[in-house]
């Protein structure tokens, strides 16, 4: 016996799958799908910051770290930083050791004996002002976005403290600031950098560790800084467009 | 259509309505100006208390200083890095005589054998610095436990600054 006919025929089903599928494939020509994944592109016109720290310069002054404290007025207490260093120390037998007292705002002492040492390093660390920022993307309310000029910032006023930024960030650059209760990040010192002066924390590196600039100048300090070094991004793997390269960064730093 | 569909649907027309006049009350005005946040956050964010001055406005007034500076190791360092954030000093300090200035302009000077050690106590990790190709120089490491501590007459601990000129180390 032959099974009922069906209610829509075979031609119609094609028909109408066709007519769907190339109408999908047409829109999107017009209007190409903008998945979160794909890291954006940068303006082509305007300000585009970004930010390079040559890890091999890094003393390990912890300057850096006092000095957004104190331009930012960021709470005193050992955990909660804006911008902070971290000492990285491989033993000959290969454990990693990452050592930051009080972010490194009072100095390090070196922990491990020099002759257990394979080699040890600094890494100052701070927002990493991504292009497309996992922060962002979680915020319910838009109090966290991204400027046209590539800075991540907090709106103080819209933000309900959900914490959900801070779980989302994957460089642990966001905290809850005690006594306002919204989240408090890095800046880029947005207030120094519309009256023409530089980040604190760029302004009083001693070596010149750090590098600040506009990635949309060719002539600008950190494209040349780019250019003449071997630069990296932590944690490539997870896209999130960071404008932070560390020169000489090493695989242990997480 | 049925009675039951007309009620749904009146029902639902006052939600809606009733949703978009909250969603307009409530909505800031600058939002979705430049994207999914209030555009007014910007300068909100961009107006704040400045602290550190830059080394420019240093040598206006201390340019002996700079001219010391300038020939020694620590000449690329910024005055602010040892002595603090200085705009206050910086903007006010001017209307006072010299050595009449108030405590709260006055900028620290780093004098305590820590004050040195936080930069040049030996550490592995400074060891391997190398700058420039054109300015190839290490960083100067001392322990500062073993460097010099006491008199040896007088037992009184020795800072650094006694014998060494932090302006021209």
């Amino acid at each position: 016996m032959r099974p009922a006919k069906p209610k829509v025929s075979r031609r119609d089903f094609f028909k109408a799958g066709t007519i769907i599928v190339g109408g999908i494939a047409v829109a999107s020509a017009f209007t190409p799908y903008d998945a979160v994944l794909i890291a954006a592109e940068k303006p082509k016109k305007g300000k585009w910051y970004g930010i390079g720290i040559d890890i091999n310069k890094c003393i390990g002054c912890g300057k850096c770290a006092s000095a957004c404290k104190l331009e930012n007025n960021v709470p005193k207490a050992p955990f909660y930083f804006r911008s902070w260093v971290e000492q990285y120390t491989i033993k000959n037998d290969g454990t990693i050791i990452v050592e930051s007292p009080n972010g490194g705002i009072d100095g390090f002492k070196q922990s491990v004996p020099t002759n257990e040492i394979f080699k040890s390093f600094f890494v100052p660390k701070m927002c990493n002002h991504c292009a497309k920022s996992p922060c962002v993307q979680v915020c319910p309310v838009g109090a966290t976005f991204e400027t046209p000029e590539g800075i991540v910032l907090v709106d103080e006023n819209y933000c309900i403290g959900c914490r959900y930024c801070v779980q989302a960030c994957p460089y642990g650059c966001r905290y809850i600031h005690p006594d306002k209760g919204t989240v408090d990040k890095c800046t880029l010192c947005i207030h120094r950098l519309v009256k023409g002066l530089q980040p604190a924390c760029f302004e009083i590196c001693p070596t010149e560790a750090r590098i600040f600039g506009d990635l949309n100048d060719p002539e600008s300090k950190l494209n040349y800084f780019l250019k003449n070094h071997t630069c990296m991004v932590i944690k490539p793997h997870l896209n999130t467009g960071s404008k932070l390269f560390y020169n000489a960064l090493s695989s242990e730093v997480r | 259509m049925p009675q039951h569909l007309k009620r749904l649907i009146g029902v639902f027309a006052v939600f809606i309505i009733l949703f978009l006049i909250l969603h307009y009350l409530l909505t800031p005005s600058s939002f979705g100006e430049l994207g999914h946040y209030r555009a007014k956050a910007i300068p909100e964010n961009a107006f704040k208390e400045l602290h550190y001055a830059g080394s420019e406005q240093c040598s206006k007034c201390h340019e002996d200083i700079r001219k010391d500076k300038a020939i020694g190791f620590h000449a690329k360092l910024k005055c602010e890095v040892c002595h603090g954030p200085g705009l206050k000093h910086a903007l006010y300090a001017g209307q006072f005589k010299a050595g009449q200035l108030p405590d709260s302009l006055l900028l620290y000077k780093p004098a305590e054998r820590k004050d040195c050690a936080i930069c040049h106590q030996f550490n592995a990790a400074r060891l391997k610095i190398q700058f420039d190709t054109i300015n190839t120089s290490m960083i100067h490491q001392i322990n500062a436990i073993e460097h010099n501590p006491f008199d040896k007459i007088t037992k009184v601990e020795f800072k650094c600054i006694e014998c060494h000129n932090p302006h021209q180390p």
